[in-house]
């Protein structure tokens, strides 16, 4: 059910704090308390360093890819309150802009959808999230929301593009008319949702129902499908599935995926949207898949120690 | 939970400094404020909630150390929550509550305490006078006044130290004056334990600690600066702790939380302001010694989720924040000048600590910093707005921007702490990727463990994994890309059938192997429920039936007719069987008849048989059949109207039609003016079936599909939702794969990935059978279709079938997500693309096109396969690029696509590797490839005509009248012969559909019947094209034709004008004989219980003309009339219908035939015994019916009828035997044709009747 295919040695000196494929799932980039960024190229099972990216002043939490429409590159998120955003030319990966607008950590990085150009939100322990727009000749713009989430911000992850009503029926030509959509998690137990209005983010929504913090949200990956889903994880150890089926965006309803006996730390989703891994809850990595009936069950559980993988008995499920 | 933070005997010593008061910068707590969040004003002593609870509250406990500023000793217990959503720096307060006590400790502990969102715990006080009061959170906040759930005095001084187990939570321990310790059950209130014996000499208990690890070790501390620990077990103190300078006054103890032996002492004392950190295990002299402080520590506080983290708080007005197992100073939190005397972290949220100080205010912080511009200047504008606004004191001068103070900017260039606390340090993750990859990393939990120098030796490993969910989804791909690959279409689809659960996908699959298979169109009929088999068996019951009734007369079928029925289709076994009743019949009554046949009445009478006589001989057709017409005579109208020509036949037809109006006249009117799409446009839903059977079997293959798609888009928009998926199977047959998928799509749960398997398996199959029928662009994908192959390659490609994601893929497409998607599969595959260049074109087609991707969409679309052009193989070696991608050169040439990149689309003929069959196949079901089968040509043309003996001589032919009350269903349910391969043309000379807008499907199966009604005489035909003229002698190209094999003709062969155009009757299928006389026709479905009923879709038989006597028919009847046997043969088959049909009444002076008939009937009835007897007999009474209609027609001669009269008064008198053998008489002078249908009958009456002695 999950076998590991490659296991990579990455040599960082301290904690790894994150590890991202790249689009293709061709390359792989992580980051540690070691300060470092690093970049693998992990085809066929192999693992050869491309780049060992240093720069941050301190323990990097995140990186991000973007859309390979842009090029080759990948934003990294620090402690040392700085987001940096790399770029591959002609095979050398370098610095290509430094973002120090916060004032506090930066934990979370998130490249929108590529539809709508070349955008970054960063989320931060000072509470406010910044969105950096790449307007061409190495520019940048940055609109920061103040006081996003009190005393932080954890995560942050884009809406996928989907332009309300017509999923298939594109007028050709035409420039879609989105609506920019992200969501956020922070340290004030909420997720929010955040819109795009007349080049202003306004807070949408206020989904509450964490009682603690918010660690990590994850908007689900549009499957053509009316209904948006976030999935979001917490300090109280409960990660929750919310969907919403109105185009407006308005009646969000939380539905408990599971309570863990300890902090969850991230979710992820697949590509096809139907498989969530939680991390966190006891250092553990389990597969969440929901059910016809609509249930969540727990399909695996990822040893990664030894990259094993034991099936989930009725049993195990009921103890958590 | 909160460790023992004591307060200092700052009271005795300095007593001044404690009356609390406003200082003046606070009005504008900018500089602190910087990861403030909230503010109390209060003098007060604080307690978070437990970790347990949500949401957190801060309750206040009026200090008994300090004074206000009034002097008020006025007490209060108060609970706050924080409310972090709210930006504001105000505590919301949630409940007050006046208490007669101040407090010198207050702690809220866990015990008893429930998860939810009410308010629980307990919150344990020490009060001054000794004494110890328990209170309940939830009554404070619900306002009751009974709030104290106990209250105990025994200490002798002011309790300054309190703690709570944090492993049993009922377990509290207290400190007072006199080296006092008790510790308390709170579930056994009433008499506190001591830990030992009370420690020597006597002094005040200024903190208390429970261990953090051990739950029977509990430490305490006093002014003095020693600090003793107990073990509860024992009853005693097992280690006293102190580094012998008496200048250590400890003001704060705290453990260790994650080694049991640690812990830290701090010191009040100006001139030893440190914090000692010891270990147990050597306990002569500290481990470790803070020296941050420049004067007296007042509280501090270790926090339960980072062990690297110590706050202190002093009186050099300090708040720092240390790390205790290196010394180092972290974080110094901004404060204002006043000293803080108690600091607290928040259990919950690790982040929030909360410090009273003597200014009079509990202030709550963030240790994490960030901006709180917008609460600053938010309180600023609280102050104008109250002030007004720019001139709030009205004096004409508008106040200068507010400055803060510069203090603010620079620590905005401070790290909030130098090292992140524990809990932002994520140690775990695990994030998808393309193809189904889970990329996973670890940090053991060894490596926070502090003092050992392990993270060298840790490995910082990320794994790759590969996640397979869909095993079941994952094996049947496999099974359709097999399938595909050797290209056993016919054994998946059969094992699809064998397989499937539910009758539609049986049926589903069933339409979708006919695809692969000869004669599709009649299989499909057999699908619908128009099984040979079956009808066979039905027309055998039928004709048993007359076998029995025959059974008198000796005759039998004999096994050679069943042996023939077999081997020949439908319609033929239908002819042939009733062919081989009527020549029993006839040879047994030939002889008799050869008399007959001598005689030929012609009646120039002046009555209407009289009129068309005589216009018949003056070879007035026009006016013969407007006689007919007039007389309600439509058989004999269309009969003459064949006689007289092409013109004179339509416009017969269409004054029939006209005249018509039951149910069928539609379907028959369809049928003879080629109107399909009137069938398919307004039958009724629920006999969608009968319509599209109707379609399979008369449409041209040009507008067959349409046809289909017309039915099942009628059956999608209008029909129940059980109709809508039967829709399916009309696009189907139509070819339409878009369609399919939309109307699958419609009725599926396309979440699912095995729901989105069952529809690919359906449309790559679908797809495949009319690549091979039709030459339509394989590639050409509509919108829909893409959405669902690049979902179903998407899902592949999740379960890592990257490989086979690509082979699903439409090749050579430029909808734009499929070639995004193909790229994206040739990249994880390891494949290197050429630069950035082309993708990023492609992307920028999407939502703005721009005027390059025009190129390269071409290029995508090129002969070559994307992957030719674009993508190296993976199995190549890496290119230089490999790690340096930038460096890939654009130019490197193209690399082969190996098997890896097999294309589910490639054409078949394009794939050489494809077995040379398909070419074959590939002609012959394509509607190109089946014309001469399927079209329905008249073959009756000049030679049936010329070889119609005498159309006019006979003015009463004697098989028609009856005819079409059972000429309907022939036409709609023939089971025919398959047409051969070998007749089949070549692809080539079949127009295309016009359009690609839709999947034409070129209909393999044309309709089959059509074969027998193109079964002429002639014994040579050209080969035909479709549009050829019609061949006449596809029966003897016919493998499976047996010799004696008989051709059906259509119904219509005599109606159609016989001369006209072939190319034009090439154009309309095969149309029923009209009915004459007859007005009302027989519904396709008829009510059962009537022997009609039993073989509604029998197929009937066609008032044959002569020269369409096969030669084996006619050698046993060479001496009859041409039609005679015939007619015959029709004449059985008219006992089928019923007495449903509107008659004419029987003239009054035969009416006594019927009376005195059907009376004997009964009279034998009643007197038979035996059930066979009865059953002849009912089925004689049945078969009758052909005398009265011909009665009802006076159709008969007057010799017949006279005779009829003479059996009656035989009858009636019961002599049978004089009846018959007045019947041997009329039967041997009459016309054979005219008799053999009732006169064989009443004999099997009368014989029974002598028989039976009624």
């Amino acid at each position: 059910m999950v076998s590991v295919i490659n296991t990579v040695d990455t040599s960082h000196e301290d904690m790894i704090h994150d590890a991202q494929m790249d689009y293709y799932g061709t390359r792989l980039a992580t980051c540690s308390s070691d300060r470092s960024v690093k970049i693998f190229d992990v085809r066929n099972g192999g693992q050869i360093l491309i780049a060992d990216l240093r720069g941050h002043e301190g323990p990097v939490w995140q990186v991000a890819w973007a859309h390979p429409m842009y090029g080759n590159i990948l934003a990294s998120c620090s402690y040392d309150r700085k987001v940096i955003i790399w770029k591959e030319e002609n095979g050398t990966w370098e610095k290509t802009y430094e973002y120090t607008g916060h004032d506090s950590s930066v934990n979370s990085v998130c490249w929108a959808p590529h539809d709508y150009g070349l955008i970054l939100a960063c989320g931060s322990s000072d509470g406010a999230i910044s969105l950096l727009s790449y307007t061409g000749d190495g520019q940048w713009e940055v609109k920061k929301i103040s006081n996003a989430h009190t005393i932080g911000c954890n995560a942050v992850s884009w809406a996928p593009a989907v332009v309300p009503g017509s999923l298939i029926e594109q007028p050709s030509g035409q420039k879609p008319n989105y609506i920019k959509r992200f969501a956020s998690g922070g340290c004030d137990n909420l997720v929010k949702i955040w819109k795009e209005e007349d080049g202003q983010w306004k807070e949408e929504q206020k989904l509450e129902a964490h009682s603690d913090w918010v660690r990590d949200v994850a908007w689900a990956p549009s499957i053509g499908l009316p209904t948006s889903t976030i999935a979001s994880c917490s300090q109280d150890g409960r990660v929750f599935i919310w969907t919403c089926d109105d185009a407006s965006g308005n009646s969000w309803s939380p539905k408990l995926l599971h309570k863990f006996t300890d902090v969850v730390w991230h979710v992820s989703w697949s590509i096809t949207a139907n498989i969530l891994a939680v991390s966190g809850g006891d250092n553990k990595v389990t597969l969440w898949k929901e059910s016809v009936d609509g249930l969540w069950a727990c399909i695996s559980d990822v040893n990664k120690g030894q990259g094993g993988v034991s099936a989930v008995t009725e049993g195990q499920q009921n103890e958590q | 939970m909160g460790s023992g933070v004591p307060r200092g005997q700052w009271e005795r010593r300095s007593p001044s400094l404690y009356i609390a008061g406003r200082a003046p910068q606070a009005l504008f707590p900018a500089a602190e404020s910087k990861m403030k969040l909230k503010e109390i004003d209060r003098t007060a002593m604080q307690a978070w909630s437990p970790a347990l609870q949500h949401p957190i509250y801060l309750a206040t406990g009026t200090s008994a150390q300090q004074l206000d500023a009034t002097f008020s000793t006025n007490a209060s217990l108060e609970i706050f929550e924080l409310d972090l959503s709210d930006p504001s720096l105000d505590m919301k307060s949630c409940a007050t509550f006046s208490s007669s006590h101040r407090y010198h400790k207050l702690i809220w502990g866990p015990h008893s305490m429930t998860t939810g969102e009410s308010v629980s715990g307990v919150l344990i006080a020490g009060g001054e006078n000794g004494n110890i009061i328990l209170y309940d959170p939830a009554k404070i906040i619900a306002g009751d006044t009974e709030v104290i759930i106990a209250q105990k005095d025994k200490h002798t001084g002011p309790v300054r130290a309190l703690d709570v187990n944090i492993f049993q939570t009922n377990l509290v321990a207290s400190g007072a004056n006199e080296s006092e310790i008790y510790i308390w059950d709170l579930n056994n209130f009433a008499t506190p334990m001591t830990p030992g014996v009370k420690t020597q000499p006597l002094e005040d208990i200024s903190c208390i600690a429970w261990n953090r690890q051990v739950q029977h070790i509990l430490a305490s501390a006093s002014p003095s600066g020693r600090a003793t620990v107990w073990d509860l077990r024992k009853n005693e103190p097992i280690i006293k702790v102190s580094d012998h300078n008496n200048r250590m006054h400890c003001s704060g103890l705290a453990w260790h939380p994650d080694i049991a032996t640690q812990m830290v002492l701090a010191s009040e004392d100006d001139r030893l302001p440190v914090i000692q950190m010891w270990d147990l295990r050597f306990a002569s002299s500290p481990l470790r010694v803070l020296e941050s402080h420049t004067r007296g520590i007042l509280a501090i506080a270790w926090s339960m989720a980072d062990p690297e983290l110590l706050l202190s708080c002093g009186k050099d007005a300090k708040i720092l924040c240390s790390n205790p197992n290196t010394g180092e100073v972290l974080y110094e939190l901004p404060t204002n000048t006043q000293w803080c005397f108690d600091i607290q972290w928040c259990p919950r949220n690790p982040a929030v600590l909360s410090a009273a100080s003597f200014d009079g205010r509990i202030s709550v912080y963030s240790i994490m910093g960030g901006s709180t511009d917008s609460l600053r200047q938010k309180q600023v504008d609280q102050l104008s707005s109250s002030f007004g606004n720019l001139d709030p004191f009205g004096t004409g001068q508008p106040l200068p921007p507010l400055q803060l103070p510069q203090q603010t900017a620079s620590q905005s260039v401070i790290l909030p702490l130098k090292k992140p606390p524990k809990w932002i340090r994520r140690p775990v993750g695990a994030s998808f990727s393309f193809g189904g990859k889970l990329v996973t990393f670890e940090n053991t939990k060894a490596q926070q463990q502090p003092g050992i120098d392990q993270q060298q030796q840790q490995r910082h490993h990320v794994y790759v994994s590969q996640v397979v969910t869909e095993k079941e989804f994952l094996a049947r791909s496999n099974q359709l890309q097999e399938a595909v690959r050797s290209e056993g279409f016919v054994s998946y689809c059969q094992k699809k059938i064998d397989m499937a659960q539910a009758d539609f996908e049986k049926n589903v699959w069933s339409f979708l192997k006919v695809n692969f298979e000869e004669d599709s169109r009649v299989k499909y009929l057999e699908l619908l429920g128009y099984r040979k088999e079956d009808l066979r068996k039905k027309i055998t019951s039928a004709l048993n039936k007359e076998s029995l009734a025959d059974g008198e007369l000796g005759e039998a079928p004999t096994e050679s007719d069943a042996s023939v029925l077999n081997e020949a289709g439908e319609g033929q076994a239908t002819e042939e069987q009733l062919l081989g009743e009527s020549l029993k019949d006839h040879n047994r009554e030939s002889e008799d008849s050869v008399s007959a046949k001598k005689t030929f009445n012609i009646s120039v009478s002046g009555d209407v048989d009289g009129l068309i006589t005589q216009a018949l001989l003056t070879g007035n057709f026009e006016s013969a059949v407007d006689l007919c017409l007039h007389d309600n005579r439509m058989a004999d109208a269309i009969i003459l109207a064949i006689a007289g020509g092409q013109e004179l036949l339509s416009r017969t037809q269409e004054k029939y039609f006209a005249k018509m109006q039951s149910k069928i006249t539609r379907l028959i009117t369809a049928v003879v003016t080629k109107n399909w799409k009137e069938i398919v446009q307004s039958c009724d839903l629920q006999n969608w079936r009968e319509a599209l059977a109707a379609v399979l079997t008369y449409a041209r293959p040009e507008e067959f599909a349409a046809l289909c798609d017309l039915l099942g888009n009628r059956l999608e928009s209008e029909g129940d939702s059980l109709l809508q998926t039967q829709a399916c199977l009309c696009y189907i047959c139509a070819g339409n794969v878009e369609k399919l998928v939309a109307c699958w799509t419609k009725a599926q749960d396309g979440n699912n990935p095995l729901s989105l398997q069952d529809l690919i398996e359906k449309v790559v199959i679908l797809r495949k059978a009319v690549q091979l029928t039709q030459a339509v662009d394989p590639n050409a994908v509509g919108a829909l279709l893409a959405e669902k192959m690049s979902q179903y390659a998407n899902l592949l490609a999740a379960q890592g079938s990257i490989a086979a994601a690509l082979t699903f893929l439409p090749a050579n497409t430029n909808q734009p997500n499929i070639v995004l998607l193909r790229d994206r599969l040739c990249r994880a595959q390891g494949e290197l693309p050429v630069g950035q260049e082309a993708l990023k074109t492609l992307y920028e087609r999407q939502p703005m096109p721009k005027a390059r991707a025009g190129s390269v969409a071409g290029q995508m679309q090129g002969p070559q396969p994307p992957a030719q052009q674009y993508y190296q193989q993976g199995d190549n070696p890496p290119p230089p690029g490999f790690i340096m991608p930038g460096a890939v050169n654009p130019n490197m040439p193209p690399q082969q696509a190996t098997s890896s990149s097999y294309n589910m689309y490639s054409q078949a003929g394009a794939r050489p590797a494809y077995p040379q069959t398909y070419q074959a196949t590939q002609q012959y079901p394509f509607g190109t490839g089946g014309p001469a089968a399927y079209q329905p040509q008249q073959p009756i043309t000049a030679p049936a005509s010329a070889s119609y003996p005498n159309p006019a001589p006979n003015p009463t032919p004697p098989y028609l009248p009856s005819a079409p009350s059972h000429a309907m269903p022939s036409p709609l349910y023939p089971g025919q012969p398959q047409p051969s391969p070998t007749s089949l043309n070549p692809a080539s000379s079949f127009p295309l559909p016009p359009s690609g807008a839709s999947f034409q499907h070129g209909r393999p199966g044309p309709p089959a019947p059509s074969v027998a009604y193109a079964l002429p005489t002639g014994p040579t035909g050209p080969q035909n094209g479709w549009n050829d003229p019609p061949a006449l002698n596809r029966a003897a190209k016919k493998k499976k034709v047996p010799d004696n094999f008989m051709p059906p003709v259509p119904i219509t062969s005599p109606i159609m004008n016989p001369l006209a155009d072939p190319q034009a009757q090439m154009q309309q299928p095969p149309a029923p004989a009209p009915p004459v006389g007859a007005p009302s026709f027989q519904p396709p479905h008829l009510p059962a219980g009537q022997p009609v009923l039993q073989s509604p879709y029998q197929p009937a038989p066609q008032p044959l003309g002569p020269c369409i006597v096969p030669p084996a028919v006619s050698k046993t009847s060479t001496e009859g009339a041409p039609g005679a046997p015939i007619g015959n043969a029709i004449q059985h088959v008219q006992a089928l219908p019923t007495e449903k049909i509107t008659k004419k009444p029987i003239p009054e002076e035969h009416l006594i035939l019927k009376t005195t008939f059907e009376a004997l009937i009964q009279r034998c009835l009643l007197s038979a015994s035996d059930p066979q007897t009865k059953r002849k007999l009912d089925d004689a009474n049945k078969r009758l019916e052909f005398l009265y209609d011909k009665l009802r027609e006076q159709t008969l001669s007057p010799t017949i009828v006279s005779g009829l009269h003479s059996i009656v008064k035989s009858i009636e008198t019961r002599n049978y035997m004089e009846g018959l053998n007045i019947h041997t008489h009329i039967v041997s002078t009459s016309n054979f044709s005219e008799t053999s249908a009732f006169m064989p009958v009443l004999k099997v009456v009368l014989t029974q009747a002598n028989k039976l002695g009624v």
